[in-house]
C-alpha cells in the first residue's frame, strides 16, 4: 500500500483494520487497556477530550480556524500509536493525566469540565512554569514539563496541517518568486 | 555471444549522465549500466505538502532507523526523499570500530544528482598547484587551463546562476543572473566588506538552478526542497538534463537494475571487454561487452569494481600496478561555523523558499597573502532568515493574542558554516572486506579513513572567524561551533584512483584513462588528486566531458 492510500484510510475510521502493519499497535493499545476512542488508536474518550481541549485553548479559533478544527488531537494520537516509543507514550499519557490532577486542584473538575476561564486560568499557571523551567541551566532542571511538549504537539499539528498551513500561515507550494525583501506583513506566498 | 556496445558506462547519476551524453552525442551505441530502479519525473514530491505525508515531516522514523539507520544521518533522507537513498541491509559496508564513515548513496537512474545539494564552484590553480607547492602527495596532471573550456562547456548546458566576482581563486563562469541576498544576508554581506575589504567577499551561492528559462528546462519557481525531485527541471540532474538529452541520439541503451560486479580483462590485448553483471531482480549474471569502458559510478563504488576485478596480473585490483587503487580516500571537512542574531530590519523578511544561500570564498593561504599555521583553507555557506511559528514553544503565552503575535516573522538570524579541504593521505583507504557482501552477493568495502590534525585546524579557524565577521556585522547571541562529523557526512567523498603523470604513483593520467589499462576511464570523484575546498560535482563533470572527448578521438583514430 502506498503512502498516499494510507493517508487516505487515515482520514477514515476504517484505517485500523484496513492496514495490516497498524494491527499490531491497536493490539497494543487494547492490551493497554486505553480501548481507544471512535477514530482514536491510543487515546481514550476522556483522554481525546482532554487533548482536544488543550490544543484549542492553545491555539483557539480566531480569524482562522483553530487547533480543533485542524484535528491536532488526531494527529497526536497517531504519533502516540505509530511514532512515539512506549516510553514516551507512557509519559505522555502520565502527563495528560497530570493536567486532571492540576485542574481538581486548581477548580475542583477535570480539566475538560472546567469553564473557560478555569482553564485559561491553569494554563497561565502552566505557562509560567515552563519558562522558569526552559530559564534554568540544561544540567539542573530535570525533564520537560508535559505542557511544554504538548504547546509544541499543538503547533507543530496546527501549523503542518492544510488548515493551518493555509489558512493561518499563508503557505503557498508554489510561491513562484523569491522576494528577499518583502515587507513583515506580507501574506503571499509566504509560510 | 554478450551484445557489444561501442561504450558502457557504469553509473547513471552525475557523470554518468555526462559520459551517456557526449558519447551518444558523438554517435557511440552506448550503454548505461544502473544498479537501482528507473525512477522518472513521475517519482518527484517536491509539491506534496507536509499534511499528505503520514507524519507531517517528522519521519516514520522506527522504519526510518530499521532500515536507513545510516542514510538517515542525511538531512535530505526524509519522510519524503527516503526513497532516493540506499536501504543499509541491502548494501553493507564495514570500518575499523574507531574509525567511523558515513557512505551516503543513492543507487537509482539519477543517482545522487537527484538529492545533491546543487553548489557549483570551479577550482583555481590555487587547487591544482598546491600539492606541488606544498610538498605532499602528488601533483596534479592538469592545470586550470586544462580544464577550464570544460568547465566553460558543461556550465552553459547546466545553466549556473551566480554572480561574477572575478577572484582568482574563484574563477567566474558564464553564468545566468543570480539569485539574491535577503536583507539579512546585505547587512551581513556589506560589514564583511567594509572591514575585511579586497579579502573576504560575502556572495550568493552559485547553483545549478536556473533563475531564467534555459535549454528547454523551466526557470525555478521557489517552492523550496530541491532533494525531492523537480518537475520543471530546474535544477540540474542527470534525469532532468543530461539523460534525456542521451535518449533522443537513440544511441543510448539505459539498464536499470544493473549491479556490476566486475571488469573482464583481456591479458593479450592489455585492455578490458566489457563488464560482469548481476541482474539486480533475477540476481542472474550477465556479461556486456564494450570497446571502452567508463566508471561513473561514485568514487567508492568505482573502486570497489576495480577492487573486485582482480586478475593473476593484477592481482590487487584491475588498473592497480601503483598499488594506489583505494588510497587517498577524502572528504570535505565541515562543520565550523557560527551563528547570531542580526539587525536586520524588522518590517522586511524573505517571501518563497529560495533554495540556495551564501557564499563565502576561501580567504586563507591566498597566494601572495599571509600565511596559516594550517595547509589550504575553507569557504562558507549559511545564510540569514527569520524565525517562523516554530519559536512559539519558547514564546510565552497561549490563546489568541498568542497565536496572531507569531503571524509577525521572528527575530533575524546569520549562519555561517564551514567546509574545508581534507589533504589526501595514504592512510585513508577502501580495501574489499573479505567476510561481507551485499545482497547481490558482490564483497563490499572496508573505510579507513579519519580526518587529521590540519582538517581540525581548518574548521576551529573557521569557527573563530565566522564569529568574528557576525561581531563586525553587529550580531548579537552569537554562537561559535565545530561539529564534528565522520567523515563521509559531507557525501564529497573523492581521491581512491587519483590522476596523475607517473604510472607507478597514480591510477590515471590526464585524461581519466588508466595508465595501466588504455580503454578505461574513470571519471567520478574518484580521480580526485586532492579536495580543494569547493563543492566538487561540477568538476567532476567537466572532467568527464573532456575524458569522453579525448576517448572519442582516440577512438576516431583507430588507437583505442
Amino acid at each position: 500500500m502506498d503512502r498516499r492510500s494510507l493517508l487516505g484510510l487515515l482520514g477514515a475510521t476504517a484505517a485500523i483494520a484496513a492496514a495490516p502493519g497498524d494491527l499490531a499497535d491497536y493490539g497494543r493499545a487494547i492490551h493497554l487497556g486505553l480501548g481507544g476512542s471512535p477514530g482514536r488508536r491510543v487515546l481514550d474518550p476522556h483522554q481525546d477530550a482532554t487533548v482536544v481541549a488543550l490544543t484549542d485553548v492553545i491555539l483557539p479559533a480566531t480569524d482562522t480556524p483553530g487547533a480543533k478544527a485542524a484535528r491536532v488531537n488526531e494527529f497526536i494520537d497517531l504519533l502516540l500509536a505509530e511514532w512515539s516509543e512506549a516510553e514516551e507514550r507512557d509519559r505522555f499519557l502520565a502527563g495528560l493525566a497530570a493536567i486532571d490532577t492540576r485542574a481538581r486542584d486548581m477548580f475542583g473538575k477535570d480539566f475538560v469540565d472546567g469553564t473557560p476561564g478555569d482553564q485559561s486560568r491553569l494554563l497561565t499557571v502552566l505557562d509560567h512554569e515552563a519558562a522558569q523551567w526552559n530559564a534554568k541551566p540544561r544540567a539542573t532542571r530535570g525533564p520537560e514539563p508535559f505542557y511544554r511538549r504538548i504547546k509544541w504537539l499543538t503547533l507543530f499539528g496546527y501549523y503542518t496541517s492544510q488548515v493551518g498551513a493555509e489558512q493561518e500561515a499563508h503557505f503557498a507550494i508554489i510561491p513562484g518568486r523569491f522576494v528577499p525583501c518583502a515587507p513583515a506583513d506580507s501574506t503571499a506566498g509566504s509560510e | 555471444m554478450p551484445k557489444t556496445y561501442d561504450a558502457i558506462v557504469v553509473g547513471s547519476g552525475m557523470t554518468g549522465g555526462w559520459a551517456a551524453k557526449e558519447l551518444t552525442e558523438a554517435g557511440l551505441n552506448t550503454l548505461v549500466l544502473e544498479a537501482g530502479r528507473m525512477v522518472t519525473t513521475a517519482d518527484y514530491v517536491e509539491h506534496v505538502p507536509t499534511w499528505q505525508v503520514r507524519f507531517r515531516g517528522l519521519d516514520d522514523r522506527k522504519t526510518r532507523s530499521a532500515t536507513q539507520p545510516i542514510q538517515r544521518e542525511c538531512y535530505a533522507c526524509d519522510e519524503w526523499s527516503s526513497k532516493f537513498f540506499v536501504n543499509d541491509h541491502d548494501n553493507p559496508y564495514t570500518t575499523p570500530p574507531d574509525k567511523p564513515f558515513l557512505f551516503l548513496r543513492g543507487r537509482q537512474v539519477g543517482g545522487r544528482s537527484i538529492m545533491w545539494g546543487r553548489q557549483t564552484y570551479r577550482w583555481s590553480d590555487l587547487d591544482f598547484e598546491a600539492n606541488l607547492r606544498d610538498g605532499i602527495s602528488i601533483d596534479w596532471p592538469i592545470r586550470y587551463a586544462d580544464i577550464a573550456p570544460w568547465y566553460d562547456h558543461v556550465e552553459r548546458f547546466v545553466g549556473i546562476s551566480g554572480e561574477k566576482l572575478g577572484l582568482p581563486q574563484l574563477p567566474d563562469g558564464p553564468f545566468l543572473p543570480p539569485m539574491e541576498l535577503n536583507c539579512g544576508e546585505t547587512l551581513v554581506r556589506d560589514a564583511v566588506a567594509k572591514h575585511w575589504p579586497g579579502e573576504r567577499v560575502v556572495t550568493i551561492g552559485r547553483c545549478a538552478i536556473l533563475t531564467e528559462n534555459h535549454n528547454g528546462r523551466a526557470a525555478c519557481h521557489y517552492c523550496g526542497p530541491c532533494e525531492r525531485g523537480c518537475v520543471t527541471r530546474s535544477y540540474f540532474s542527470s534525469i532532468n538534463a543530461t539523460l534525456p538529452v542521451a535518449q533522443a541520439t537513440g544511441k543510448m541503451t539505459l539498464r536499470p537494475h544493473s549491479v556490476v560486479h566486475s571488469l573482464m580483462y583481456d591479458r593479450g590485448r592489455r585492455r578490458v571487454t566489457g563488464v560482469r553483471v548481476i541482474d539486480g531482480q533475477t540476481k542472474h549474471a550477465i556479461e556486456f561487452r564494450a570497446r571502452v569502458v567508463f566508471l561513473c559510478a561514485s568514487t567508492l563504488e568505482s573502486a570497489r569494481i576495480l577492487l573486485n576485478s582482480k586478475t593473476p596480473e593484477f592481482p590487487n585490483g584491475l588498473a592497480n600496478s601503483s598499488g594506489e587503487l583505494g588510497r587517498n580516500l577524502m572528504d570535505h571537512v565541515m562543520g565550523g561555523g557560527a551563528s547570531g542574531k542580526i539587525n536586520a530590519p524588522a518590517d522586511k523578511k524573505p517571501v518563497g523558499r529560495r533554495p540556495n544561500g551564501i557564499y563565502l570564498p576561501r580567504f586563507r593561504n591566498l597566494q601572495g597573502g599571509p600565511k596559516s599555521s594550517f595547509l589550504r583553507g575553507y569557504a562558507y555557506q549559511g545564510g540569514a532568515g527569520r524565525e517562523g511559528w516554530g519559536r512559539g514553544t519558547e514564546m510565552p503565552g497561549f490563546g489568541a493574542d498568542w497565536k496572531h503575535a507569531l503571524r509577525d516573522p521572528g527575530p533575524w538570524h546569520f549562519t555561517f558554516y564551514g567546509f574545508g579541504e581534507c589533504l589526501p593521505d595514504r592512510n585513508n583507504f577502501v580495501e574489499i572486506d573479505p567476510t561481507t557482501v551485499d545482497a547481490w552477493g558482490v564483497p563490499v568495502l572496508k573505510i579507513h579513513c579519519v580526518y587529521g590534525p590540519n582538517e581540525t585546524a581548518l574548521m576551529q579557524d573557521a569557527s573563530i572567524a565566522a564569529a568574528e565577521m557576525l561581531a563586525a556585522a553587529g550580531a548579537w547571541d552569537i554562537s561559535p561551533f565545530v561539529h564534528n562529523n565522520p567523515p563521509g557526512k559531507a557525501i564529497h567523498e573523492m581521491g581512491t584512483a587519483r590522476m596523475g603523470r607517473d604510472p607507478k604513483t597514480s591510477v590515471l593520467n590526464a585524461h581519466n584513462q588508466a595508465h595501466d589499462i588504455p580503454n578505461l576511464f574513470v571519471t567520478d570523484g574518484a580521480c580526485m588528486t586532492s579536495s580543494a575546498n569547493q563543492n566538487p560535482s561540477i568538476t567532476y563533470m567537466a572532467l568527464t566531458a573532456r575524458a569522453c572527448a579525448y576517448a572519442v578521438n582516440l577512438m576516431r583514430r583507430k588507437e583505442l
